[in-house]
């Protein structure tokens, strides 16, 4: 099922589950051929947490996010341009995802007002007013030069509901169009439109079905991971799902702790972003398949174990839980040691439990892939294992 | 710890082998050299895959007490030393007081003990708890508790209490090794006091000499690290060299300072043979990194310009560049064409200065490589320019650099 061979992009699938709609696939692209499920890191500056791009590899990470609003402002589009892209930038050879920077401009900027021409906000640095319309990000994203790059959308909070909400799906339709038409460079970047309609079922079916009228090389389902009940977040999920074509890839965004991630697999999703993982390793946070462990507490002082015995990073085969403890306290080398160890937690075949998810896949089971996956990795563990310390910080 | 002389250089200076055995075996060193300067038992920045990017990195790891003594209970209940502890288990422990980089806060010693300083605060150490954070630390080579809280400003009275103060310790700590398993093989190395007076020093060095100790750490020039060029004071060469009389030959002196390569000649001329790395970690927090040419002529553009006498150009020479400057914006060109380290081999000088301008930590990361690389090697090639006796002439050539950049990198 290999997609058309006009987008910077294919699409194969190598396996499904019989009863879910979980898939695993390999997406092609200009740098990389990526297998998923797949989760992304962050990589917002053009680096990710101090790790070089040589440690990223070791990690068997394929692909790798950057964010335009960040890069669009430093170190600017046309430095980027005469860099050579983002990739030779950086130093990264492998595949690049970039968002269209909407989201934060929406979340970062108070003073961001909305209008039919684009995102209108105050410059951080100068304090005067810019306006990023699509054919801007787009141009943006084109001299970054991603193998992925997506539409500027109309976010909304997914709370907001009624007129606003169906005004955000509309526009960001039309802003997509825009997109299309502004997009220079469509055989070495595929570009991704989004689905949007908040918590509404509704409008979420009516703008699928208006993106299927467009050619495209993948989908991304947007608006969701703001903090809204489970139940409904996997509904709207669904709902996206259902209707998106099964040939081509689906980018669930900004979403990406371990238990969602399960769970949307299970529902057909193929791609997977957050930078939950990079920053709480910030706060001394080690994920593991009980929660985190806040290798700053006390707890830790005499605990000589590997932060996940069975992980085969660097981190966990050459420190143990209490040095990282006296480290975390005093330097900064802590965050890079541990981010190490996050990542590879979230990357098949390293962090230890996507290896059983895909086991499951190709054995096809016949009982529902989500419990099983669910009992084995969250609730077990969370009842053999339950004395760990969970690190309890919240990054909006 | 073994040390023997090789070879006294007519310029000055000693080229010596330092030889370490443990169970694993013989880690065999040549002297003049330094150690690896690092905070919390890692190198700044660096994990420890990262570090092994790093060529030379020296086989000897400094570990300051301010940042690590108040974890000592722990790493006694880890049982196997610091060195293991901190995942440093190949190289050479040797326990300093103090942070290089760091200036101390002053008129915290008396008699009963020293204080030392880390993220936590401060923690007094006298020699009963000093000894004890030692036995768990199990390091290879300790620095003997001293109070080195002494600069030019102190009279004579102060510098008298901190040779005797230091002289207790040391007494005490001698007797307290003798009776204990774990640091019966560990080399202990006393600190020689007196900050400016040549007799203060002469009496510190005689003194610590007679005792039973396998090498010496010469401090209380500055209180910590004052950012002061000890070197553009004749008193401080003279004092240094009178002290050095006294202090057999045998034995590997040390001095723990932030020094750039010029400093680390002269030093090494009056008798110094291990040195710390805590200037290129200096740099590195600025956002510096290290450009000076070791070659005899120099062969770097600038440098060459330079020794011409040549005006023109002369902002970009120097012992250093400053990768925040936006000159560099555009700059897709490595640090230092032709350094090999693994900065400069996959990134240029636009993406540091990017970093750099965002805060971002790999700047910190990359940073370190390079200079880290960059100071090692200028320490093979002092080595080499003192087995062909050129000394004065790498001097020479390196003040010219310095001359390029007059203002003073460690301020
Ligand atoms: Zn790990
Ligand atoms: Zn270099």
């Amino acid at each position: 099922m290999a997609g058309r061979g006009k987008h910077a992009l294919s699409f194969k699938i190598l396996g499904e589950c019989s009863t879910s709609k979980a898939r695993a696939s390999a997406v092609t692209l200009p740098h990389a051929t990526v297998e998923a499920p797949v989760f992304m890191p962050v990589g917002t500056q053009g680096t990710l947490k101090g790790l070089v791009p040589d440690q990223l590899r070791e990690l068997d990470c394929k692909i790798m996010l950057g964010n335009t609003y960040h890069l669009g402002h430093r170190p600017g589009p046309d430095l980027l341009e005469k860099a050579g892209g983002l990739h030779k930038f950086m130093n990264w050879d492998r595949a690049l995802l970039t968002d269209s920077g909407g989201f934060q401009m929406v979340s970062l900027l108070e003073l961001a007002e909305i209008t039919e021409e684009g995102v209108k906000f105050k410059s951080p640095h100068d304090g005067s007013m810019m306006l990023l319309t699509p054919e801007k990000s787009i141009e943006i994203q084109n001299a970054i030069g991603a193998d992925i790059i997506m539409q500027l959308d109309d976010v909304v909070h997914s709370s907001v509901s009624g007129p606003r909400l169906e005004e955000a799906m509309h526009r960001t339709i039309r802003w997509l169009d825009r997109c299309i038409a502004a997009h220079k460079r469509p055989s070495e970047q595929c570009l991704f439109p989004i689905v949007q309609g908040g918590l509404n079922a509704e409008l979420r079916e009516k703008c699928a079905k208006e993106l299927l009228k467009r050619d495209v090389g993948g989908y991304a389902i947007g608006g969701l991971s703001g903090g809204e009940e489970k139940s409904d977040f996997w509904k709207m999920v669904k709902v996206s799902t259902d209707l998106l074509p099964k040939d081509k890839p689906r980018y669930l965004m900004g979403v990406g702790f371990a238990v969602d991630l399960v769970v949307c697999v299970a529902l057909g999703c193929d791609m997977f972003d957050c930078v939950f993982p990079t920053r709480t390793a910030r706060f001394g946070c080690a994920l593991v398949k009980t929660g985190q462990l806040n290798l700053k507490s006390k707890s830790f002082a005499q605990d000589f174990r590997p932060i996940d015995g069975s992980c085969l990073c660097p981190t966990c085969k050459t420190y143990t839980r209490a040095y990282l403890h006296t480290l975390a306290n005093t330097e900064a080398a802590a965050c890079n040691i541990i981010t190490v160890h996050n990542v590879a937690y979230q990357v098949p075949s390293v962090g230890g439990w996507w290896p059983l998810c895909w086991a499951l896949l190709f054995l096809s089971c016949q009982t529902s892939i989500v419990l099983i996956l669910l009992t084995f990795y969250f609730f077990l563990p969370l009842v053999l294992n339950p004395v760990n310390e969970i690190c309890i910080v919240y990054n909006p | 710890m073994k040390y023997t002389v090789e070879a006294v250089l007519a310029s000055g200076g000693r080229l010596g082998k330092l030889s370490q055995t443990s169970t694993a075996g013989t880690i065999a060193m040549e002297t003049p050299m330094c150690t690896l300067f690092t905070k919390g038992g890692s190198a700044p920045h660096l994990s420890a895959v990262m570090l092994q990017r790093i060529s030379q990195v020296p086989e000897v790891a400094c570990m300051s007490l301010g940042s690590i003594a108040s974890h000592h209970e722990n790493v006694r209940e880890f049982g196997k030393g610091l060195g293991e502890f901190s995942a440093m288990k190949d190289k050479v422990i040797f326990t300093t007081l103090h942070d290089a980089t760091a200036a101390v806060a002053s008129g915290k010693n008396d008699k009963g003990g020293v204080a030392v300083w880390g993220k936590g605060g401060k923690m007094k150490l006298d020699p009963q708890l000093y000894m004890k954070v030692q036995e768990a630390f199990c390091p290879d080579w300790f620095q003997a508790l001293s109070d080195g809280d002494t600069d030019k400003t102190c009279g004579k009275k102060r510098l008298l209490k901190a040779v005797d103060r230091t002289l207790d310790f040391l007494d005490d700590i001698v007797e307290m090794k003798n009776e204990s398993e774990v640091l019966k093989t560990s080399s202990l190395i006393g600190a020689i006091e007196g900050g400016y007076s040549v007799e203060e020093r002469r009496r510190s060095a005689k003194e610590t000499a007679a005792r039973p100790v396998d090498g010496f750490l010469i401090e209380g020039f500055e209180k910590g690290h004052s950012s002061v060029d000890l070197f553009a004071d004749e008193e401080f060469m003279t004092v240094l060299t009178e002290t050095m009389v006294h202090l057999p030959d045998d034995k590997p002196r040390m001095m723990d300072a932030v020094w750039s390569p010029l400093q680390v000649i002269r030093a090494f001329r009056l008798g110094i043979d291990v040195f710390s790395s805590a200037y290129p970690h200096t740099l590195t927090e600025k956002g510096f990194a290290l450009t000076a040419d070791y070659s005899l002529p120099p062969t770097s553009q600038p440098a060459k310009l330079e020794l011409e006498g040549s005006k023109e150009n002369s902002a970009s020479s120097g012992f250093y560049v400053d990768l925040n400057d936006k000159r560099f914006f555009e700059s897709f060109s490595p640090i230092l064409p032709g350094c090999g380290c693994y900065t400069c081999a996959n990134f240029t000088c636009s993406y540091l200065h990017h970093l750099l301008n965002t805060s971002e930590l790999l700047a910190y990361v990359l940073l370190t490589i390079h200079n880290f690389e960059q100071y090692f090697k200028f320490f093979a090639r002092l080595r080499e320019t003192g087995r062909q006796d050129k000394l004065s002439e790498l001097e020479q050539s390196l003040a010219r650099q310095e001359g390029g950049q007059r203002e003073d990198v460690v301020r």
